[in-house]
């Protein structure tokens, strides 16, 4: 190595550190709006719509992903905890997909990188729990389907594979990003985009509520995992239905007290470290006010359960995070607090359910 | 290849085919050489052990329950009576089994009666257990599409269950393999061997009219059906193609053209013979070599009567037809084997033929189904 390439390679790495001692030092961390919405692309964005709609993508053809993320729930089923394939009911809430291709990480134990969407849909497409359909046979039916295959044609040039079908519902998924938010307007120079109570509120949240510990950035969420001992919801183990889906899915990731678990050890189920039992995802906050119930177990039924949750400190919980203290908020600042989460979110999605083309037969031979 | 190897090459070949086809004559020549080359029919022997999986009183009582419960299947609507009822001959009556919700299947549902004796199972013989086959059935797509942990927690959350695998099993938690087990167990007790023609063959002469008799000599001799269907499970349990007729359905039902794509895909055939799929390859989706196209395993003939409509795709509906396409020496396929000969059987003959396949059949079998045993909330 030359000493030039020496000497320029120890500058590279000067800046990188200095750099990343730069980040640390934006303390306390601040908000960000949104970065600017990247167009996808709208052929694939609208066969991907339509796809989301269809049944035809669940085992037995009874669920699409319009069930449990449902567009007039605002992509969410409304339950305290997902029902999922029939037969089985799951013990964890159904989180909206808005802005979900923006995050860091998906699900509430984090087990997947929302940077891989296609890994994403498949997850939920092949998940037993979920739709419980074999990848090669959902392949089929959309091959058994003109519009279908004339779309792929007319998008890929070619017939319609598993990768495809991937691609196009993540495309679906990117388009589902909030827009108009009043903070980001505020954010980038609106005074009046937020009412005197929200500006309070996010005082608070940045301050006296220290919520902002953990939301921050633009996606209000550090993309870690904490405990804030929110309490366990018992109908986990009182629905039989439920219960096999908690026992077999701790099964299924290896934590060998399944049998008996009482509690859900969330990013536990990924680390096995002992410190992350009980610990979740911090979720974005954007548009938190369109889908209640919240934390991962649907404890919590309204922001202003959850405002009172942190301001007793959270739960309790042998791992609960030092960061969770009393706020001794007044019944206002609770208020102003509540219409800053409400700034949250942007304009509505206007997705209406499509029509789902059907089967057709083919020429016998000619696949 | 210089021209005169060419020829002694072609003459060799002439000659080897000159044999072969003598060979073939001199086969339909004599019915008593006929006989004497296959395994002779006889009464069913006793079910085999197993000595991995030994029957017991606990494990066909578990293995019952577990046959027609419906949580062994992926959104708990298909047990394996579902497709294996016993009112309709232990298969499901259709001549392409129905399937899962939302699929359909692409083969007829065969018997579960005497599969206990049978070391190939499903049409192309794609398990060689009851044990292995439970679980495809379970787990495939078309049929049970259910997940085996998902099952062996709901198995867990049955008190009744969790009783009768310890009982069985010896075991704290039931487990899906031990579940199959037991499946399989309870599946070596629905058996006919007491048929018309098993008594016949123990000695009570009386057990066959002289129609059937007259039958069994057909079925050995001039109707040729010993060469494969011999032994005392009239079966050879190998793999022949006798050219049975495409069924309509996978020409005209979107869901049937679904189920038969699917299975070209899933069992890794080229993008060839993927896109040309037009009819089930048998055993060929096993072996892939082009000469198994088409093969499928010799089904034994015990509860025959029950267990209407006929061959892989259930194309033929009584067994008035499956006599009838023998007696035409079978269907037009050109891997079809040499076996199969037109037959010039009178009517006479084929009613006799038919009246010696009843008497293969016995008693209905009628197991009624149980009450399903409740999930429980458990105890911590």
């Amino acid at each position: 190595m030359s000493k030039f390439h020496s000497k320029h390679l120890f500058l590279s790495v000067l800046i990188v550190f200095l750099t990343g001692m730069n980040v640390y030092a934006q303390d306390p961390p601040d908000l960000q709006p949104l970065p600017d919405f990247k167009e996808v692309d709208p052929q694939k964005a609208e066969l991907g719509k339509i796809l989301f709609f269809d049944e035809k993508l669940s085992g037995d053809n009874s669920l699409s992903c319009a069930i449990c993320h449902d567009p007039s729930n605002f992509f969410t089923d409304k339950e305290t905890m997902g029902f999922g394939y029939p037969g089985s009911l799951y013990f964890r809430n159904t989180p909206t997909v808005v802005n979900a291709h923006l995050s860091k990480y998906v699900y509430w134990d984090g087990r997947l990188p929302a940077s891989d969407l296609p890994t994403l849909v498949r997850d939920h497409i092949s998940e037993a729990n979920f739709m419980n359909a074999d990848g090669r046979l959902v392949l089929e039916r959309l091959r058994q389907v003109p519009e279908y295959q004339q779309q792929f044609e007319d998008i890929f040039g070619g017939d319609p594979s598993y990768g495809r079908t991937l691609e196009v519902l993540t495309a679906f998924l990117k388009s589902l990003t909030s827009q108009n938010v009043p903070l980001d307007n505020y954010l980038k120079g609106d005074e009046n985009a937020l009412t005197e109570d929200a500006k309070a509120g996010l005082a608070l949240f940045k301050g006296k509520a220290n919520c902002i510990q953990c939301h921050y950035g633009p996606m209000l969420s550090d993309g870690g995992f904490h405990s804030l001992g929110v309490p366990e919801n018992q109908d986990i183990f009182k629905e039989p239905e439920r219960h096999i889906t908690f026992r077999r899915f701790f099964k299924v990731f290896g934590v060998s007290e399944y049998a008996n678990l009482r509690e859900d050890w969330g990013r536990y189920a990924v680390t096995k470290e002992d410190e992350d039992k009980g610990k979740f995802r911090t979720p974005t906050l954007r548009e938190v006010a369109k889908t209640p119930p919240y934390m991962h177990n649907g404890m919590l039924a309204t922001l202003d359960e959850v405002i009172e949750f942190y301001n007793q400190g959270g739960g309790a919980h042998p791992n609960k995070d030092p960061l969770l203290k009393p706020l001794g908020l007044t019944e206002e600042e609770k208020q102003q607090l509540k219409a800053f989460l409400e700034s949250l979110s942007g304009d509505n999605f206007s997705i209406k359910t499509p029509r789902i083309p059907g089967y057709q037969k083919r020429t016998l031979g000619q696949n | 290849m210089n021209n005169k190897t060419k020829i002694k090459f072609l003459k060799l070949m002439a000659a080897l085919a000159v044999c072969a086809m003598s060979a073939v004559f001199l086969n339909i020549k004599s019915d008593a050489q006929l006989q004497e080359r296959f395994p002779n029919l006889a009464p069913l022997p006793e079910v085999p052990q197993t000595p991995d999986n030994p029957t017991t009183e606990a494990k066909i009582e578990l293995g019952k329950l577990l046959f027609f419960d419906r949580r062994t299947s992926g959104d708990v609507s298909t047990s394996c009576s579902s497709c294996h009822d016993p009112h309709k001959g232990w298969g499901d009556g259709n001549p392409v089994s129905k399937g899962y919700p939302g699929t359909v299947h692409w083969r007829n549902s065969q018997t579960v009666v005497n599969a206990a004796y049978l070391k190939k199972l499903f049409w192309a013989g794609e398990d060689t257990s009851l044990e292995s086959q439970a679980d495809s059935a379970v787990t495939g797509n078309l049929a049970g599409n259910g997940d085996p942990d998902t099952i062996e927690e709901r198995l867990a959350q049955v008190p009744e269950y969790v009783r009768l695998f310890k009982e069985a099993f010896g075991v704290e938690r039931p487990t899906y393999p031990l579940a199959l087990k037991a499946i399989a167990v309870f599946e070596r007790t629905v058996v006919t061997k007491d048929a018309p023609f098993d008594q016949y063959m123990n000695g009570d002469k009386k057990a066959l009219s002289d129609s059937a008799k007259r039958g069994m000599e057909l079925f050995q001799g001039k109707a040729r059906c010993i060469q494969c269907h011999n032994g005392p499970l009239m079966s050879d349990e190998s793999f022949h193609n006798i050219g049975v007729p495409k069924n309509p359905l996978f020409e005209n039902d979107a869901q049937r053209q679904i189920a038969l794509r699917f299975q070209h895909y899933a069992r890794g055939v080229s993008e060839e013979v993927y896109r040309g799929a037009d009819r089930d390859l048998g055993l060929y989706y096993t072996t892939k070599r082009p000469e198994d196209k088409g093969k499928f395993r010799t089904p034994p003939l015990r509860y025959i009567e029950y267990t209407a409509p006929y061959m892989h795709n259930g194309v033929f509906e009584s067994l008035e037809e499956v006599v009838d396409f023998y007696n035409k020496g079978g269907g037009d396929d050109p891997r079809k084997s040499p076996l199969l000969q037109s037959l010039d059987l009178t009517k006479q003959e084929m009613n006799d033929l038919l009246e010696f396949l009843k008497s293969l059949s016995g008693e209905e079998i009628i197991v009624e189904e149980p009450p399903e045993p409740p999930y429980a909330v458990l105890d911590e």
